[in-house]
Order: C-alpha cells, then sequence, then structure tokens
C-alpha cells in the first residue's frame, strides 16, 4: 500500500515536473472527420502538451449510444446531429462548462451553458459540370423543384442527398426543411420521381459527384463540400439563394467524464479565439466568433451570402425532432411521398 | 451638574433603526413568501400553456393516440431561462404514449388528474422538476378515451426569479430606509431649530437679565420655557432678598458705628477722665455688640451659602438638647426666666446633622425665648418622636406674636415689632437656615394661651436611609 502511494507521488512528482511523461488522457467521442479537424487538435495538443488525447471519428448514430453506453464514458461528446444532442443534454448527461468564455459564448449558439455550437456550416447543393452543359444549374429550392420536374428524364439516378432514414444530420436537415415550407414534400416528391439516390454521409454524396454517378446533389454539409470542390474542380457548390441552412456541431463534456478538467480545457479551448482561429484559418468548419478572421468565419459567408443564412436553432424545440412518434410521422411521409408517383 | 445622557438624534436612531429591524423582519418574510408565490406562477402558467399545446396535437389513428409533439411546445416548456423540459402522454390505461425522459409520475398524481389538473414538485435524478398534469377528452372514429398529458421542467428559473425579485425587494426596502433614515435627520434639525433660537437667546443674555424670557417656543417646549421663567423669577427674588440683606446689613452695622463715632468724637472733645472712662465703657458695649451683630451676619452668610453635607455626622438630639438646656440653665442669661425641659423619649433620636449648627440652633432659640419674654416667663424645651419624625420645640408663655408678623419672622432683622431688646433681628433667619440645611420643617404656632412655640421636624437617621 505504502510503496503504492509512494509510486503515485513519485508519479505525480513526474507529471509536474515533465509534463509529457504524465499527461491526462481525453478522450472525445466525435462525429467530425478526422482529416478536416487535425489542425484544430494539432493546435490544441501544442497549447496543452499535458493532455494526451484521443479522438475517435464516428458516425453521429454511434457517437449516440456511446454517450449511454461506453464505459468509461467519453470526456468529450461532438456531434452534427443536433437533436439528439439536444435529448442527451436534457437528459442530464451533459457537464456545465462555467468558464468567462462559456459563458460570453451567444446565446444563439449555447444551450444551458451545457452545449455548445461552435462551427457555423452552410448546407449547400452540389453539382458536377456536366449538369450546365444540359440546363441552366439551380441556385434555389424552388428552381431545383422546377429542375426535376422538366427534365426529370435527363436527371434520373443522377440526383442524391442524406438519407433520412440512416443519417441523423439529413434527417434532421429535411426535419428543418419541411418546416420552413409545405411545398418541401412537392420536393421530396420529385426527388422520388429521379429515383433520387440516398447516401448516409457527405463525403460519399462527393465522392459519387466526382466519379459521375451524380449530377447534383441536395443538402450537403457545406463544409466539405467547399474543400472538395476546391480539390476537384468538377464540383461546384451552390449556396442555396432562397435559404439556406446551417448546421453547428454541438459539443458538450459528458456528465461521468473521467478526466472532467481536461475535457474542460478542450471545450474551453474550442470557443477560445485561439481555437476559433484555427478553425476559420486551417478547417472549413466556420467559426461562429466574429472577433475571428480567416477564409472560414460566420461573418465572412454572411458577407458573401447575405442574410438568407438559417441556422437550426439550438434550443429546445430540437427535441421535437428525435419525439419517436414524431420521427414515425416524418418518415411514413417521407416513404409515402418518395415513393408517390 | 448637567449630565449628558445620549444624544436625541442616537435615541431616535435606535428607535428608528429597532422598529425598521423588525418590520423588516417581517415585510422580508412576507416577500421571501410572495416572490417565491410570483415566480411559481409565472412559471406554472407556462408549464400549462405548453400542455395546452401538447393537448391539442393529440389525434386518434386506427383506434390509438398519436401525438406530434409540435416543436413549439418545448420552447415554451423550456422557457427563458432553458430549463431541462419533460413531457409524457398517457393513454387511458397509463401507459406512455409519448415521452422524452423515464421520469416517473407519481400513480396518485396520475389518478387525481382524472378528475381535475395536478401539480408535482419531485426530485428526479439530482435536480428538482416541476410536474403538470391535464387530463384531455379528444374522440377519434373508433375510441375516446380521455388521455393525459404531463409536461415538466426543472426549477432553476422559478429560484432565479424568486431570487431577483426578493433581491429587487430588499434593495426597495433598504432604499426607503435610508430615505426614512434621512429625512428623520432633516425632520429633526427642523424640530430642533425652537430649541436651538432658545439656546441661543439664553446665551445672549447678560449675566444679570433676570426679565422673564421672550421667545417664540413650540407646544412642546412651553413647559420647559415657563420652567425657565418661573426659574428666572425665583432667581431675580433671591437676588432681590440678597441686596436687601447687604442693605440691611450694612444699615445695622451703621447704626452703632455712627453711635460709637460720636461717642468717642464726644469724649475727645472732654478733658475730664471720668467722662472718657465713662465712654469707653460705652464704647466697648458697643463694640461688643457690633461684633457679636457681625459674628451673626458671618454665620447666616456661610449657612446660606454652603451647600455640602459633607460635615454631617450621626448626631444624638436628646443629649444634645439636654446638655444646651443644662449649659443655659446655669448662665447669667437665664437667671430670671424658668428654664425647662420636658421629658425626653425613650425611642432613637439619632439624625443626621452638623454639631456646630445645631448647637448654634438651640442657642439661638433659647436666646431668642429668653430676650423676648418677660422676665419670670416660663420657657419650654423639649422633643417628641412622632412616628417616623422627630419633634423638637420651644415654647414660652410670654405676649406671643400676631400671626401677620409670625411669617416675617424668619427674614433678617425683623424684631417682631419690638424695639426694647438688645437682639439683632438675625436669631430666627439663622434657625430658618440651619433647618434648612438639615431639611428640617420650621412651624411657627401661637401657644394657648399665650405664647409662641418654635418646633422643628427633623427626619431620624434610619428614615433618612429608608428615604435615600
Amino acid at each position: 500500500m505504502r510503496d503504492r502511494l509512494n509510486y503515485l507521488l513519485l508519479a505525480g512528482l513526474l507529471g509536474f515536473a515533465l509534463p509529457g511523461f504524465a499527461a491526462t488522457p481525453l478522450v472525445i467521442e466525435a462525429a467530425l472527420d478526422r482529416e478536416v479537424v487535425t489542425p484544430l487538435l494539432n493546435a490544441f495538443s501544442s497549447a496543452h502538451p499535458d493532455i494526451a488525447l484521443t479522438f475517435h471519428d464516428r458516425s453521429t448514430l454511434e457517437v449516440d449510444t456511446l454517450i449511454e453506453t461506453a464505459e468509461p464514458a467519453p470526456d468529450v461528446v461532438i456531434s452534427s446531429a443536433m437533436p439528439w444532442q439536444m435529448d442527451r443534454v436534457n437528459q442530464h448527461y451533459a457537464r456545465r462548462l462555467d468558464t468567462p468564455r462559456a459563458r460570453q459564448w451567444p446565446s444563439w449558439a449555447k444551450w444551458r451553458n451545457e452545449v455548445f455550437g461552435f462551427t457555423f456550416e452552410p448546407i449547400v447543393m452540389a453539382y458536377r459540370l456536366d449538369l450546365p452543359r444540359h440546363m441552366s444549374p439551380p441556385a434555389t429550392h424552388a428552381d431545383l423543384h422546377t429542375l426535376l420536374t422538366e427534365k426529370q428524364h435527363i436527371l434520373d439516378g443522377k440526383i442524391t442527398t442524406y438519407s433520412p432514414a440512416q443519417s441523423g444530420v439529413g434527417y434532421t436537415l429535411f426535419q428543418q426543411d419541411a418546416r420552413y415550407t409545405p411545398r418541401f414534400w412537392d420536393l421530396v416528391n420529385a426527388l422520388g420521381d429521379v429515383n433520387v439516390k440516398l447516401e448516409s454521409n457527405t463525403r460519399d454524396m462527393l465522392q459519387g459527384l466526382s466519379a459521375g454517378r451524380y449530377w447534383l446533389g441536395y443538402n450537403l454539409l457545406g463544409s466539405y463540400a467547399m474543400v472538395w470542390a476546391q480539390q476537384h474542380p468538377e464540383v461546384i457548390v451552390q449556396v442555396p439563394q432562397d435559404y439556406a441552412l446551417v448546421m453547428m456541431r454541438m459539443a458538450f463534456i459528458h456528465r461521468d467524464a473521467p478526466h472532467p478538467r481536461a475535457a474542460e480545457t478542450f471545450l474551453d479551448f474550442l470557443l477560445s479565439h485561439e481555437g476559433q482561429r484555427v478553425l476559420a484559418g486551417q478547417t472549413p468548419l466556420f467559426s461562429i466568433r466574429p472577433d475571428v478572421t480567416g477564409p472560414y468565419t460566420a461573418q465572412r459567408l454572411r458577407d458573401q451570402v447575405g442574410d438568407r443564412l438559417y441556422p437550426i436553432p439550438l434550443n429546445a424545440s430540437l427535441l421535437a425532432f428525435v419525439d419517436p412518434q414524431q420521427r414515425h410521422a416524418f418518415m411514413a411521409r417521407w416513404l409515402r411521398e418518395i415513393e408517390a408517383d | 451638574m448637567i449630565k449628558v445622557d445620549g444624544s436625541l438624534k442616537v435615541r431616535l436612531a435606535v428607535w428608528l433603526l429597532v422598529t425598521v429591524t423588525g418590520l423588516g423582519a417581517l415585510l422580508m418574510l412576507e416577500a421571501h413568501f410572495s416572490t417565491r408565490h410570483a415566480a411559481e406562477r409565472a412559471y406554472d402558467s407556462q408549464l400549462e400553456a405548453a400542455a395546452l399545446t401538447i393537448a391539442e396535437a393529440v389525434q386518434w389513428e386506427a383506434g390509438k393516440p398519436i401525438v406530434e409533439v409540435p416543436a413549439a411546445a418545448l420552447p415554451i416548456l423550456a422557457t427563458r431561462n432553458q430549463e431541462r423540459v419533460f413531457y409524457a402522454v398517457l393513454d387511458n390505461a397509463g401507459r406512455r404514449i409519448s415521452s422524452n425522459l423515464d421520469l416517473p409520475i407519481p400513480p396518485g398524481a396520475q389518478a387525481r388528474t382524472s378528475h381535475h389538473p395536478t401539480w408535482r414538485t419531485l426530485q428526479h435524478s439530482g435536480s428538482g422538476w416541476r410536474l403538470y398534469g391535464r387530463e384531455h377528452d379528444s374522440a377519434g372514429w373508433e375510441t375516446q378515451d380521455p388521455v393525459q398529458v404531463w409536461v415538466g421542467h426543472t426549477l432553476g428559473g422559478r429560484h432565479e426569479l424568486a431570487a431577483t425579485l426578493f433581491r429587487q425587494t430588499v434593495v426597495r426596502f433598504l432604499a426607503m430606509v435610508l430615505l426614512a433614515g434621512l429625512l428623520m435627520l432633516l425632520a429633526m434639525r427642523v424640530a430642533l431649530t425652537p430649541m436651538r433660537r432658545l439656546r441661543h437667546l439664553l446665551r445672549r443674555r447678560k449675566d444679570d437679565d433676570m426679565r422673564p424670557l421672550d421667545a417664540r417656543v413650540p407646544e412642546e417646549l412651553r413647559e420647559m420655557a415657563e420652567t425657565l421663567d418661573s426659574l428666572f423669577t425665583r432667581q431675580r427674588a433671591s437676588h432681590d432678598a440678597l441686596l436687601r440683606f447687604t442693605a440691611d446689613a450694612s444699615h445695622q452695622l451703621k447704626t452703632p458705628l455712627a453711635g460709637l463715632q460720636s461717642i468717642s468724637e464726644l469724649a475727645l472733645h472732654s478733658r475730664n477722665p471720668d467722662e472718657w472712662h465713662t465712654a469707653l465703657v460705652t464704647v466697648h458695649e458697643g463694640t461688643q455688640r457690633t461684633s457679636r451683630l457681625a459674628s451673626q451676619l458671618l454665620s447666616l452668610a456661610r449657612l446660606r451659602h454652603a451647600s455640602d453635607s459633607s460635615g454631617f455626622i450621626l448626631i444624638d438630639l436628646a443629649v444634645l438638647l439636654r446638655d444646651t438646656v443644662l449649659d443655659w440653665a446655669g448662665s447669667e442669661a437665664a437667671a430670671h426666666h424658668d428654664l425647662g425641659l420636658a421629658e425626653l423619649p425613650h425611642v432613637s433620636t439619632n439624625i443626621r446633622g452638623e454639631p456646630w449648627a445645631l448647637c448654634e440652633l438651640l442657642g439661638n432659640l433659647i436666646d431668642n425665648a429668653l430676650s423676648y419674654t418677660p422676665p419670670g416667663s416660663q420657657i419650654t424645651l423639649g422633643l417628641e418622636a412622632t412616628g417616623d419624625a422627630l419633634e423638637l420645640y420651644i415654647e414660652d408663655n410670654g405676649p406671643g406674636v400676631a400671626p401677620a408678623v409670625r411669617e416675617r419672622l424668619l427674614h433678617p432683622f425683623e424684631r417682631g415689632g419690638r424695639q426694647d431688646t438688645r437682639g439683632s433681628g438675625l436669631g430666627l433667619a439663622i434657625v430658618d437656615s440651619i433647618a434648612r440645611r438639615h431639611a428640617a420643617r420650621l412651624v411657627l404656632t401661637a401657644r394657648k394661651p399665650c405664647g409662641l412655640c418654635v418646633a422643628l421636624h427633623f427626619l431620624t437617621a434610619e428614615q433618612e436611609i429608608q428615604d435615600a
């Protein structure tokens, strides 16, 4: 017993003297591409060498399940499936972050100071250069609907979008679309008519576009699509001109986080000027902070696109999306519309 | 001696503080409950609104109730304070059709809700929850069962609102107290202005100004002003008396001195040693009388001005009386009178007093009696214990004194209208002064059938201690 105590003491001393040797572990379960977020993680590691960061990139569904089942619980949970994150926070799975930065974070991008939306990702359409050769590319939702109805035979099988059943993000986006206008169902109907191909993530859609399988993708994550378009000139990104949804990645500290200190440090870093600067400059995730400059900031996006950005509200109304009956009804309608003639 | 016993301002402030503290405690208690109640009501109404919104969304499909929870209900439920929210829709059998948390609804509350809306406050997973349940009647084509809608949220906002309201109440109350304090200070300044005016008036007065006050005072100060006025009146009287006494004393001294001067002048003109001798004898007698007068004046002045009772000791009045009477009875002055002593009482006759002053008092009384009664008169001294007092008296069967004159006898140089004696008229005045010093009551009464009785009522030493 005494030997063990001494050992612990020694370890503590070493940890104090040589941070690299006894670093605090920090486990992050995230629905966020590792490639995309690497600059941010590197910046954090160099700012806090005493924290050994483990980052697991998973699907939104996996992340949501792990919140409940992981043993030990993850320290930080990041996901783009906003309603599910909100539901977990409402279930008391989050721990409050009480730092000056957290308090100053804009109120439209946080809830209860427990969960924080730290990115600002526009939802876009993307089309292959083949498309403009046959028709004028869509700039609005109405354009898309017209195009789908008028050029049904050309576009048959060439359209892709999220699968609401397999992707939490896709489901959320369609729900939000349906909330704005009942004409959304006409669009779904039209998508059904052109035998839309459903994918479970943006990456697959983009790969399909580059490979020439698809000509047009609807409701892609702008953050991924914009980077892709830079590297693949055959893909053009179109921010809808009538309205563009904006999705936020939501991060919270798990209630049972084994390393709450490190988790707080990480989340505080996410909200910090430094973290958001890396986000805006080296990732396409778009910084929320108005005082950060870089190619990817909410402010710059607003300047480019105008006031037609509609962030999915980060409040209790998100909980309605995960209500089983609500979801069941939505999916039933979706299937009905997509299969209708 | 003036002792400063606190200040009116402090006293008023203390009173204000005590009452305000008491009142404040009650007020705070009331505020605590009422603000909590107000917060509860404000937030409960949001629960009601949310429950109604959800209830409106209940529909029947194939004999089963379905509810697509309206998104708008949830922010209402969460309130501005972003509470954690709970909702559940139960069918007639108590099964949950839709619910977002496994928060248990007490079965008793479920049963009650079928009669009327129910409120519950309970603990779940480490936080307090406020639940509201109401029954909703909605009919489908196949089934017409009622459903129960339960909503709830955590209590943070209520507590915060109650705390804010309470804080505001406290701040308002403190501001009021502060204002009241300031007003009180101001009011006191105003109220004390007449007092300050009076003070200035008194301070400006000349030393010898004994005229009545000429000041405007409020009703509350009238008594004090009147007392001051009467004090001035009495001081004026005593001042006048002093002047009169000085004038009388000078006059009394001047007469014999003038006589001495004329006798000595006559003798100086004469060459006859016999006449010188006669003149010297007269001068001797005159100076004797004058020096006696002067010494009496001195002792009167001394008695009137000495006010401390440090020289007081315990004296047995009976012993003193007996010794003095025995001394006098043997003296030449009493040779032609029947000076006697009545039987002395057997009780304690101790009083507190100055021996020399009491000797002087007895001497003066006996001397007066001898001087103002014809030879052969009976003079009796006595001591009687009457309850808590000792009555020392001296009575004679001489001619007595007319009632009108009797009052004036105590004034200096008053001889009761008699010019046939060698007395100076200071005797009874001295007696009176000594009696006052000993807090004794001096009473002059006529004696039946003739003569005068002078009685002095002393408090016994025991009684004096009791009184103290």
